[in-house]
């Protein structure tokens, strides 16, 4: 049992850290960028090529694939988004294109086979009969802050009340004096960050792969749809009961239902309530 | 604005109705060119046509080769073939292909009729399809040792090591969820766990996209079982590198795809040691015949990129391609009823040390082998009865050490190195 | 018949049937080999815009219904022995049977959130087909030695081509029909639609139902063109994506547009392959259409219309 308590709440962990930027974009610019989970793999590879392959300290190599996450997501947002007038179906389609224009990229750089990265916290410790390594551990506690950090950032700051504000109602924002473009400028540069963050600890837990972008970014696009539009709380909620369903389901049913349970999730909560489990009120 | 449209259908036009004239001979070859499995293939038939065309090429022509890349796509692997045959009309296939993509063109193979040669996938159920219907696919051959052959030798090694030496009673099978994992999973819990005497506690199957091994390794030290099974073919690198990080405290031994390449220390970056596996041959880690050893160093002197060393396929690649070459030869072309009795009798015996190290010969049709009692048309001839004086052994077991060296455990004749455990798992 | 015909619109088909009857003799077997696979993304093309470039209803899960299509046919054929005059339209009426399950879905939600539910079944499916009874399925590695309906490249030409422009000809003039406009202006706004007396619910259900049964036929006809079926090969992001981008590249909502998408895109692909082989080819082919889907999110039919009204105007200057 207390295996089972540990395990979830380390994959719940990093699955919030996964879902978090793509809430955000959700939220704010109310279009599913399908090119997040890019984000997800070019953090890894960049990570790769700088901390593993040149050797630079894990470190910088984080913060190199976090300031890149970011640039690519402001690009995306000046070059995709705004030209299309934030159109949900043309952008949909577009960072498809794109997703799979970058996965054709990373084959071409660094081939189709795929590679592990070394963990960027070595060790492990023994809890019971559960095995941590300090690598899920530290990216559990960085989830949790970053989480916290976030919704302070959104409750306190101007900025993040401006956010809100769009998310709520965009039309009415502009009209209360709120610049609308700087706003979506800065949510698509965090959401590039914490994209990229997430892709580091991601990759460094399970493995580098041009095809690796479609996991996270359906389980970013599970847990945004379960947890509803606009909820911060709802991600986290939702990234904890997806994380136990599949832990329940791995140790306990049966591991290979592991992906339906999922997916079985998503389509009876979409039926159901369409709004997802924690409304949209709020950010 | 006429004329430019009058230019832009010329253009379209002249790109439509472009077709290729050939004076040489053309081998096509059909794979992925983006991984070790399809660039092993590539490089062992590049080689060996750079050697051909220094002596004078085949029927007195050079061999030139085309490439169609598959991306390791079923459907992307029909339009390659397709092209291969349509377009540039090529005279010899070489494949790389893996099994689904291979079941995807071999409907073409058999409308064209143009000489195949298989090195990667192991599939029984391609040669069933020989046995089935030979006429039709004929010019079909498969110079790695199949599924079935590579099964038997190895519940051997399940009695010889893991039971006598390692005194293991029971198992954990870790098993991914696809066809690969079932028809292995078939295999130890009917076959080789009964002959050997081996507990089979429980089967975990798990499914290919798991991210998170953690819970299954705990649900396996649970079990209690001697050591854990695992089989592994998608994204098995994870699994091997988080049995390292995780330091589960019991051994592990199986089918585990991504060790078989010499990159796999790379590209675990160290976490890998500890890993065993079943392996196709000439497996990483073991002694070469000379005319092998000479391949890989010409292949490592001409090519600086991965694999660093070709894979199994690699070397089916070089000594086939040559093998079909020779074939053609004697038959004066590649004329599917003369080439295919040619290439039937083709037999190269490697030695080394004075022994027999590797063959590439094939299975006469109505030849059956012993052991398993059935036949294997155009499959490699392999041998899986000791001491491997007809053919290679149809598979070896490879081991990789934790300081990053790799050796062959079994069988004896090959084995150059020993089964051992990681050093965290208490024996 | 009131479908706004004019007298170009049928130069313009005649001359393109006549165009493509004649192209066994102008081009190389490897050529039409590539315009069969074009045959073939322009019916899977025609299909998802009858559903997606209509309704707005954007399906993500397409190859769910070709999927159904073409293992229901391969089963009955290899496994049963079912002649394929059977097999195919039992496949067709399991494929309306598949849109009918996704249909449901859409009773409730649309857009994004649809988009991903269509996903999601094509992730079961491919999730379902290799684990319930892979003795019938073939499992991973699906099934090869199916039964083929042609030999040799001109044969399936033909085949695939009047299926092709048979599909093409009667969704076009369906969506010349009250019905297709009515279909349109669902994307548009519902409530006007019930407002003129039609049951928004049964055009949606039609839309569905049609969509299901040229993905079903299509499907069918293709896995017995192909010889060999793979989940891989089928329940791909990538088959969906080409699909998608063909319907958008030709311009969604025009039938005619998917059709100039698929042969555009397929023609593409296989003239990079003797400049690139290897993986540059799928980059350059993705920049171009997210160049092109940039440049014109309407298509290439709105370019050529655009084109041609251009054309017409420096011809009434000059």
């Amino acid at each position: 049992m207390l295996e089972i308590l540990i395990q979830g709440l380390l994959l719940s962990g990093l699955y919030a850290l996964i879902a978090v930027g793509f809430t955000l974009i959700f939220s704010v610019g109310r279009v599913l960028n399908l090119a997040y989970g890019s984000y997800i793999m070019i953090a890894g590879y960049v990570y790769f090529y700088f901390s593993q392959l040149l050797g630079l300290p894990p470190i910088v190599g984080l913060l190199l694939a976090g300031i890149l996450g970011s640039c690519m997501g402001l690009l995306k947002y000046n070059l995709i988004v705004k030209p299309l007038k934030g159109d949900h179906i043309p952008v949909e389609i577009s960072t498809l294109i794109l997703a799979v224009i970058l996965q054709s990229a990373i084959i071409l750089y660094f081939g189709n086979s795929a590679k592990i990265l070394l963990p960027i916290f070595q060790g492990v410790i023994h809890i019971g009969n559960a095995t941590v390594t300090y690598n899920v551990l530290a990216a559990t506690l960085v989830s949790w802050l970053i989480l916290i950090v976030l919704f302070v950032f959104i409750r306190k700051t101007h900025v993040g009340r401006a956010m809100q504000a769009v998310s709520m109602d965009s039309k009415g924002a502009s009209i209360s004096g709120v610049n609308i473009n700087k706003i979506n400028m800065f949510t698509w540069g965090i959401s590039g960050f914490l994209g990229a963050i997430a892709g580091v600890f991601f990759a460094s837990y399970t493995q580098l792969s041009p095809s690796m972008w479609v996991a996270p970014l359906i389980i970013a696009i599970a847990i945004v749809i379960v947890g509803g539009i606009g909820s911060i709380i709802g991600t986290l909620v939702v990234a904890h009961i997806i994380g136990f369903m599949e832990i329940i389901s791995v140790a306990l049913i049966s591991p290979q239902l592991r992906g339906v349970f999922t997916m079985l999730l998503v389509i009876i909560v979409l039926i159901i309530r369409p709004k997802g489990l924690f409304g949209r009120e709020e950010l | 604005m006429k004329v430019k449209l009058l230019r832009v259908v010329a253009i379209s036009m002249s790109m439509l109705f472009a077709t290729t004239a050939i004076a040489e001979i053309k081998v096509g070859f059909i794979g992925s060119l983006s991984s070790d499995t399809g660039l092993s293939t590539l490089r062992g038939a590049e080689i060996a046509i750079d050697e051909l065309n220094a002596k004078g090429g085949v029927l007195g022509q050079q061999i030139k080769l085309v490439t169609a890349d598959t991306r390791q796509d079923v459907t992307e692997g029909v339009k390659a073939y397709e092209y291969l045959a349509e377009t540039e009309e090529v005279d010899f296939i070489i494949s790389g292909s893996i099994d689904d993509v291979s079941l995807g063109w071999l409907p073409r193979m058999q409308e064209y009729q143009i000489p195949t040669l298989d090195t990667w996938t192991s599939y029984i159920g391609i040669i069933d399809m020989l046995v089935e219907d030979y006429d039709s696919m004929k010019p079909y051959f498969m110079n790695i040792a199949s599924d079935e052959a590579l099964a038997t030798l190895y519940i051997d090694f399940g009695k010889d090591v893991l039971v006598d030496k390692m005194g293991w009673k029971s198992t954990v099978i870790l098993q991914e969820d696809t066809a690969f994992g079932g028809a292995i999973h078939g295999l130890i819990s009917q076959a080789m766990a009964p002959v050997a005497g081996i507990d089979v506690v429980e089967t975990i199957v798990y499914d290919v996209a798991t991210v998170d091994f953690a819970p299954l390794y705990s649900r396996a030290v649970a079990s209690g079982a001697d050591f854990i099974y695992l089989i592994s073919s998608v994204n098995s690198q994870v699994v091997s590198s988080q049995y390292v990080k995780l330091q589960v405290p019991m051994g592990m031994t199986g089918v585990n795809v991504a060790p078989m390449g010499q990159d796999y220390w790379e590209d675990t970056g160290g976490m890998g040691g500890g890993m065993s596996t079943l392996t196709p041959i000439p497996a990483v880690g073991m002694k070469l015949d000379p005319a092998s050893q000479a391949f890989v160093d010409t292949y490592q002197a001409k090519y600086s990129s991965r694999p660093i060393i070709p894979h199994f396929n690699g070397f089916n690649a070089y000594h086939g391609l040559k093998q079909a070459m020779a074939a053609a030869e004697e038959a004066g072309g590649f004329n599917n009823t003369t080439w295919v009795s040619a290439m039937e009798k083709q037999d190269l015996i490697l030695e080394l040390d004075g022994e027999l190290w590797l063959r590439y010969a094939f299975w006469g049709n109505d030849e059956v082998e012993p052991r398993t009692g059935r036949k294997y048309p155009h499959n490699l001839r392999f041998d899986i009865t000791e001491p491997f004086d007809d053919g290679a052994p149809s598979m070896v077991v490879i081991q990789w050490y934790e300081d990053g060296t790799n050796a062959v455990v079994y069988p004896e004749k090959y084995a150059n190195g020993e089964f051992t455990l990681p050093s965290w798992v208490k024996k | 018949m009131g479908l706004g015909l004019k007298w170009y619109h049928f130069a313009l088909w005649i001359g393109f049937i006549i165009f493509m009857l004649l192209m066994p003799e102008m081009v190389s077997k490897g050529t039409l080999r590539t315009i069969i696979f074009a045959n073939f993304l322009a019916i899977f093309a025609i299909s998802w815009d009858i559903l997606s470039g209509r309704t707005g209803y954007i399906s993500f899960g397409h190859p769910f219904l070709i999927g159904i299509g073409a293992y229901t046919t391969a089963i009955l054929t290899k496994r049963f022995d079912v002649g394929v005059e059977y097999a195919i339209p039992l496949a067709i009426a399991m494929t309306m049977i598949g849109g009918t399950i996704m249909f449901l879905p859409a009773l409730r939600i649309k857009g994004s959130y649809f988009a991903l539910v269509s996903l999601a079944f094509m992730e079961l499916m491919y999730q379902l087909v290799q684990v319930i009874r892979p003795d019938l399925t073939g499992g991973t590695r699906g099934m090869s030695g199916l039964v083929t309906l042609t030999r040799g490249a001109v044969n399936g030409y033909y085949l695939s081509f009047t299926i092709m422009i048979i599909v093409a000809l009667s969704m076009w003039l369906l969506m010349r029909t009250r019905l297709g406009t009515a279909l349109s202006a669902i994307a548009l706004n519902e409530e006007s639609v019930k407002g003129s007396g039609l049951s928004p619910t049964k055009l949606k259900l039609f839309a569905f139902m049609t969509s299901a049964f040229v993905a079903g036929l299509g499907g069918a006809f293709y896995v017995h063109y192909l010889g060999s079926i793979a989940p891989r090969a089928l329940f791909d992001i990538n088959f969906v994506f080409t699909i998608i981008v063909a319907t958008l590249i030709g311009g969604a909502s025009t039938i005619v547009g998917p059709m100039f998408g698929a042969f555009f895109l397929t023609f593409l692909l296989e003239y990079l392959r003797p400049y690139l082989p290897g993986a540059e080819r799928y980059l350059i082919y993705g920049v171009i259409a997210l160049l092109l889907y940039m440049y014109q999110p309407k298509g290439l039919y709105q370019i050529m219309i655009n084109q041609f009204n251009r054309f017409k105007k420096d011809e009434d200057d000059g």
